[in-house]
């Protein structure tokens, strides 16, 4: 988090989010289908008044970030993310559940942008604003995890042969080096801890 | 009120206060995530390239036996408050599409089963 003018990380004064359920599904709401638009390179999402709460900050933002602890708000926002280049096929590297490597998918480097804006409930607060991807990692594509990983499908299949089936060991993504070298360049700009929305202000 | 309708209007709260639950499949969350000293294992990871980020091939999903459309990406942006106050905005907003395996209440007790269904969700 920075503050404008210099690129410092500063202050987090507000985090919005939906909180973390009780079964720990991390900031995640569910929404109607129609908000969401797909094409063959684009995805768009247009929300209104979604229930977030604000914690302030994460993490040891209000109630430790547990639960919907915080002040009630609402959140509206438009983005659309577009694919860029080609896809890389994303093939389980490990057979932990617990690890990151553990799924598979067809994906593009992605760019988005959108508008927002937020209010307390109580109207004693709002904001507006945009935002874009401004050279930080984006992704858009299919993928499949979990007991459906399993399942051999044309979700993950090069677009010329097919997608041998999963193998949990020793399976590696189809990034060449071109594409790594690409990606190192696009390497994310943000210097902070990232997984928080927030706002901050020159105190 | 007698006993009896006591009984009977307890059992109606609990019945009709169980009764969202049916019906619904509740997502999953992934069984891993990122672990941060003060909070702990939250369930998601970062994916990207860098030494803040769990890789470029980390996973971006939050919700476990899933498959369907996924879309995500961090941003920088400014907002205005109510007051005229500026502030620099980081959001890390990702889109979920698709099918998924969660959980059902099935059990007298909301003992859970495994069921498909079809959802959008959003990591806000």
């Amino acid at each position: 988090m920075w503050l404008p003018s210099s690129g410092t990380p500063t202050l987090q004064v507000h985090d919005f989010s939906p909180g973390i359920a009780s079964n720990g599904l991390f900031w995640i709401v569910q929404v109607p289908d129609d908000a969401v638009k797909i094409t063959e390179d684009t995805l768009t999402i247009s929300l209104k008044n979604v229930s977030v709460v604000d914690q302030f900050q994460f993490p040891g933002g209000a109630g430790n970030n547990l639960g919907t602890a915080g002040v009630p708000a609402t959140v509206s926002f438009d983005i659309t993310y577009s694919k860029e280049g080609s896809p890389r096929h994303v093939r389980p590297t490990s057979s932990d559940p617990l690890s990151p490597l553990n799924w598979a998918g067809k994906m593009w480097m992605a760019t988005n942008s959108g508008t927002f804006s937020l209010a307390y409930n109580d109207g004693s607060f709002s904001a507006q604003g945009n935002f874009s991807s401004s050279g930080n990692f984006g992704e858009i594509g299919t993928e499949r995890n979990g007991s459906l990983l399993q399942e051999d499908d044309e979700l993950d299949k090069p677009d010329t042969e097919a997608l041998p089936p999963v193998q949990h060991q020793n399976s590696s993504t189809d990034a060449t080096q071109n594409e790594t070298s690409k990606l190192a360049q696009n390497a994310p700009k943000l210097k902070g801890r990232i997984p928080v929305k927030a706002l901050v202000h020159e105190p | 009120m007698t006993t009896v309708s006591r009984v009977a209007c307890t059992l109606c709260v609990l019945v009709v206060c169980g009764c969202p639950l049916w019906g619904q499949v509740q997502p999953v969350p992934i069984p891993g995530g990122d672990v941060i000293q003060s909070f702990g294992l939250f369930n998601q990871f970062l994916p990207g390239v860098g030494s803040i980020y769990d890789g470029m091939d980390a996973e971006p999903h939050g919700i476990t036996n899933f498959r369907g459309v996924t879309a995500m990406g961090y941003t920088l942006g400014l907002a205005t408050d109510n007051s005229g106050k500026t502030y620099q905005v980081i959001t890390d907003i990702r889109v979920y599409q698709g099918d998924y395996v969660g959980a059902q209440s099935t059990f007298p007790a909301g003992g859970s089963t495994s069921e498909k269904a079809h959802g959008t969700f959003v990591e806000i």
